[in-house]
């Protein structure tokens, strides 16, 4: 009798063990999304006025990307202040088949010029950290099939004549695998930073 | 009499007032917007009101509020002031109020600073120099 329930004891414990072991690796984690991102390849450029085709310059890296215009005060700052604590991480941990992105969804002023200034005061490491603007129908495509919205709101007028206005928006981050399909979509300014390096990682090289 | 305007003038710079902490700003471009965030803590026993910012180095300064929708996008608003009332703390943070900076007249390097004037309703005018950081 009481050899049956060590048994049983032990068979409950392997059991357990196992269970732990299958959720601490990963490899019973599914990723929320497996979609094709529905982009038609584009010809996009970059903060250096360097021609990117998009999507095909990501295909067999992971692609994080996320969607901005500069002359957002405040969510869009956050987002890539996030962007950037997501590569100093993956430098740290020595991971290196991830490409960042930030898409601007106001080409109109989002220049590559002006892409290069917003990224150069804050240190971007350019390295595997690419801007995008584009044509203006081209950008709103990708923006339509990734559902990313983006509405211009009034304009003002100030007294150097400068024009104003700002965007309602899809406050962003989606994670694209090396197949160019969404795996899945995080907010951009408030974001678990670990939660989006554990997707990649589940995600693998 | 002039004895007695300074006498009070220095009496008023004791008496307590609201308090701005933490001010700071987030880099940008010459020509581009930003930031301004801070702690309000007012430790006195009346309530005040923050309706208005200025700096030289920005062509429009607006109170605003960052606002989320019902379908998740984010936009902003603009706001006439911020009430704060007595013994307590109002925070502008990133994703909540913020002091917009429109069309910088210079570049906000990490680490340089920037004036404030900020303007209460009972506080009066009070100086404020912020330090831009990434954040
Ligand atoms: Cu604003």
């Amino acid at each position: 009798m009481k050899t049956t329930i060590n048994k049983m004891v032990n068979i409950l414990a392997t059991a357990a063990l196992l269970l732990i072991l299958l959720y601490s690796c990963g490899c019973g984690q599914k990723l929320p999304e497996n979609r094709p991102s529905g982009i038609k390849p584009v010809r996009l450029l970059n903060q250096d006025s360097s021609i990117i085709n998009f999507p095909d310059a990501f295909k067999g890296k992971t692609l994080l990307l996320s969607f901005i215009y500069t002359n957002c005060p405040d969510i869009c700052p956050m987002t890539t202040h996030n962007m950037q604590l997501i590569q100093e991480q993956l430098k740290k941990e020595n991971i290196d088949y991830v490409r960042l992105a930030e898409m601007s969804f106001d080409p109109a002023r989002d220049t590559p010029h002006i892409l290069k200034e917003f990224g150069d005061i804050r240190d971007i490491d350019y390295k595997n950290f690419t801007f995008l603007t584009g044509n203006s129908q081209d950008i709103k495509n990708i923006l339509d099939s990734m559902n990313i919205l983006a509405l211009p709101g009034d304009t003002t007028k100030t007294e150097s004549g400068n024009i104003v206005y700002f965007f309602t928006h899809t406050d962003r981050i989606t994670l694209i695998d090396k197949e160019g399909k969404i795996r899945n979509e995080y907010r951009g300014s408030k974001t678990n930073i670990q939660q989006i390096i554990n997707d990649i990682k589940t995600l693998g090289d | 009499m002039v004895l007695f305007l300074s006498l009070l003038a220095l009496l008023n710079s004791f008496s307590p007032k609201v308090k701005i902490e933490n001010a700071w700003v987030r880099p940008a471009a010459r020509g581009m917007n930003s930031a301004l965030y801070f702690n309000l803590d007012n430790v006195t026993t009346k309530a005040d009101a923050l309706y208005k910012v200025t700096s030289k180095s920005a062509e429009v300064v607006q109170l605003h509020s960052t606002v989320k929708n019902n379908d998740g996008t984010m936009g902003m608003k603009e706001i006439k002031q911020i009430a704060i009332p007595a013994k307590s703390v109002v925070k502008f943070e990133p994703g909540g109020y913020h002091v917009m900076l429109i069309n910088l007249k210079r570049s906000l390097r990490p680490h340089s600073k920037i004036e404030f004037t900020f303007y209460f309703k009972s506080a009066g005018k009070v100086k404020v120099k912020a330090i831009v950081k990434k954040e």
